[in-house]
């Protein structure tokens, strides 16, 4: 391209030259036909420009196209990664009511608890002051006895509750693998696209990021309507495939 | 089943590790001890204080399947029981862990009583090879 360049500056120089002497030599014919073939020289400079990036483009944007990674990333992997993103946004929905549910329960139980424990302890008050009949007394104990039963019913309640939302958090662990999945994926597309852009924009070399397909088995968390044939539903399918394998 | 064993809890995600702790400690075992991958985890079990592994399948490092496969190749380590808890549910992965020895396999998200379920199956089966 420089040398096409040189010999373009050379050929406008020869026709500047060539005009002031015309000029010099008030041949107005030779003038306008000199500034008319200089026009026509600046044109078809620019055309070649033109054409030059024209064809880098249709080459890259070729080249883009035909590569199967680019439309199995089209087809298949963005589709994916949206549905990915919403199986994320309901997972993460999902826990975060299960959680204020499970703390509503609890708070309803203790709150239960609370609300027995306070008489009571004014009863007992009153008995160590002396100040309960005996039929009151009777009573008192009655009902102490019912509530230290009660308590250990409602303590395993408020466990379980607890239990259960600290389980609700692995979905922290699923979405966090959905989400690298998804991270993956970009920087793929990233890589491409920055491969395209280095050929048709900048023309220089850009730093690619290279993915490596590790061709690792760990694939991670899979949609839930994925292909039954493949990927299991449930525990119960996962213990029925082991029982077929004689465990 | 010996609830003083001392257990192995690997996985990359630390949620998953203090949930697995929370379970085992509810269902008795409070003597767990957690690694991030099979890279940590591996000279851990080779110290020799471990009577039960605990490990997911997908982490960074040395992944769950290959930590099986570096136990069972293990002379010391051959016969320790691994429970898989993994989110990878594809069949063929299932049947590659059950190839590759694992004693139980239970897939996330879980209940606390499919883990309970699973580590009592593992148990009884070795006390009964056992006995």
């Amino acid at each position: 391209m420089p040398e096409e360049k040189s010999l373009m500056d050379k050929q406008f120089l020869d026709k500047a030259e060539e005009l002031v002497e015309a000029l010099r030599a008030e041949d107005e014919q030779r003038v306008d036909r000199l500034l008319s073939e200089i026009t026509d020289l600046r044109e078809s400079a620019l055309y070649q420009e033109l054409g030059m990036l024209t064809r880098e483009i249709h080459d890259s944007i070729s080249a883009f196209a035909t590569d199967d990674r680019v439309a199995e990333l089209v087809q298949d992997e963005i589709p994916d990664a949206k549905q990915r993103l919403n199986f994320i946004i309901s997972k993460t929905d999902e826990a975060a009511h299960r959680t204020i549910s499970g703390a509503e329960d609890t708070i309803l139980l203790i709150d239960a608890f609370s609300d027995r424990v306070g008489p009571l302890y004014r009863r007992w008050q009153q008995f160590c002051n002396r100040e309960l009949s005996k039929q009151e007394f009777i009573d008192l104990s009655d009902d102490l006895n019912r509530f230290f039963e009660a308590c250990g019913e409602e303590t395993n309640a408020i466990h379980e509750k607890m239990n259960e939302i600290m389980l609700i958090q692995g979905y922290q662990d699923i979405t966090g693998q959905m989400i690298k999945q998804v991270i993956n994926m970009v920087q793929e597309i990233e890589s491409k696209l920055i491969g395209l852009v280095s050929i048709s924009g900048s023309r220089k070399p850009l730093m690619t990021t290279v993915v490596e397909d590790s061709g690792e088995i760990a694939v991670g968390p899979q949609l839930p309507d994925a292909c039954r044939e493949v990927v299991v539903q449930s525990q119960d399918d996962v213990d029925d495939l082991l029982a077929s394998l004689g465990f | 089943m010996d609830k003083d064993m001392n257990i192995l809890i690997v996985d990359d995600f630390s949620t998953m590790r203090r949930i697995i702790k929370n379970l085992l400690r509810d269902l008795g075992f409070n003597n767990t001890s957690e690694a991030d991958d099979g890279q940590t985890a591996l000279p851990m079990l080779k110290s020799g204080e471990f009577d039960f592994l605990v490990t997911d399948w997908n982490m960074p490092g040395m992944d769950g399947l290959t930590l099986l496969k570096s136990i069972r190749a293990n002379e010391e380590l051959s016969n320790m029981p691994v429970l898989m808890v993994t989110a990878e549910a594809k069949r063929e992965q299932i049947v590659a862990a059950a190839e590759a020895g694992v004693n139980g396999y239970v897939v996330k998200p879980f209940t606390a009583t499919t883990l309970e379920e699973k580590i009592s199956r593992i148990f009884s089966r070795i006390e009964a090879g056992a006995g």
